[in-house]
């Protein structure tokens, strides 16, 4: 039980991609834990992946239910190992900002609903359908296990909107 | 460190950042922030820059002018000290989109309303798309809303400015998050 230092870009481990939680054991624990310890210490944090606390490991941690968005549409505490999005539907956009990139928020799109699968700190496996906010935080920490940061996803509102050619 | 703003316009065509770029690199220059894009067909740069030493425009000498011989137009403005800082800029986001059929006055009229409103433009771009005969203009806007205003009262307020213009307004809030 620990608050750790979160790691902060351009600390090369947020750039690797983590790896797969092989043995569920009491490090995987205690790992989880300080996920939660350190996303509540934050404040306004509602997640934490395990790289930005130095462990390249597929762990995150997501709580929604204190923000202001997220308080009517949650699950709570989701505390997911070997998280996998297993589909997804629909678009949002919002301006993103980063505990790891400081300073610095950006516009991005993702999926409105997913439908997340992964091994609860028991170890059992869950499934769990998450929509608005709750999925952009779940998308945005899952990122973060395979090297990705929002700024990877940000496009300029120009290109977005203009992209397309004149025929 | 000496900020300034310098806006380079001309006939887009490849090789014009990278001479910029270039001749900024020899001076020893900083890019800060900067935007550049194809309007029509002009490409148009505007960066703001950082030197250690240079301190006016005569710092710079003729070292735009091959710019100048390449047919570029060149404009440096030098920023007075804390002139290349943003400004905390609080409140809520919001995107607006405005298009139709295309006549004067689109930009103004949704401008003018906002001005009033102090509602702040953070970004604005504008393109004629459509075809010749029946060209459409669409004008895309971020903007920050002053304390206690809300997407419906932008709604609200632009509705009359719809109605005349005949053009199609969407407003939508975009949440701002921290992770």
């Amino acid at each position: 039980m620990a608050v750790r230092k979160i790691r902060v870009y351009p600390d090369p481990i947020l750039k690797k991609v983590a790896e797969p939680v092989e043995q569920f054991n009491k490090t995987t624990v205690e790992v989880v834990q300080d996920l939660v310890d350190t996303m509540l210490d934050a404040g306004h944090s509602v997640g934490v992946a395990a790289p930005q606390i130095g462990v390249s490991q597929r762990i995150v941690v997501v709580d929604v239910s204190k923000s202001k968005l997220g308080k009517t549409n949650n699950h709570g505490l989701l505390e997911m190992v070997n998280p996998e999005i297993i589909a997804s539907s629909g678009s949002q956009m919002m301006r993103e900002g980063c505990m790891s990139v400081p300073d610095y928020t950006g516009n991005v799109t993702r999926a409105e609903h997913v439908i997340v699968e992964f091994l609860d700190r028991s170890g059992q496996l869950r499934c769990v359908e998450a929509s608005a906010f709750e999925a952009v935080a779940i998308q945005h920490e899952i990122d973060h296990l395979d090297g990705l940061l929002f700024l990877d996803r940000v496009s300029s509102l120009k290109t977005d909107i203009f992209r397309r050619k004149n025929k | 460190m000496n900020h300034f703003a310098l806006t380079i316009v001309g006939r887009d065509r490849p090789g014009i950042v990278s001479q910029v770029t270039e001749i900024l690199y020899n001076l020893g220059c900083n890019i800060a922030d900067s935007s550049c894009s194809i309007l029509g067909g002009q490409f148009a740069m505007i960066l703001i820059v950082a030197h250690p030493k240079f301190s006016n425009r005569d710092s710079f000498g003729d070292t735009f002018q091959p710019l100048e011989d390449a047919d570029l137009t060149v404009a440096l403005r030098v920023l007075k000290p804390g002139g290349e800082v943003r400004p905390e800029i609080e409140g809520d986001l919001c995107m607006i989109s405005v298009y139709g059929a295309d006549k004067p006055g689109i930009v103004y009229r949704v401008a003018k309303v906002l001005g009033e409103k102090n509602v702040n433009i953070t970004d604005l771009n504008t393109k004629l798309v459509g075809t010749q005969e029946r060209p459409v203009y669409v004008m895309v806007l971020e903007v920050t809303l002053p304390q206690g205003i809300m997407e419906e009262d932008l709604n609200r307020w632009l509705m009359p400015v719809r109605d005349e213009l005949q053009v199609d307004i969407s407003v939508r809030t975009i949440p701002r998050v921290e992770l």
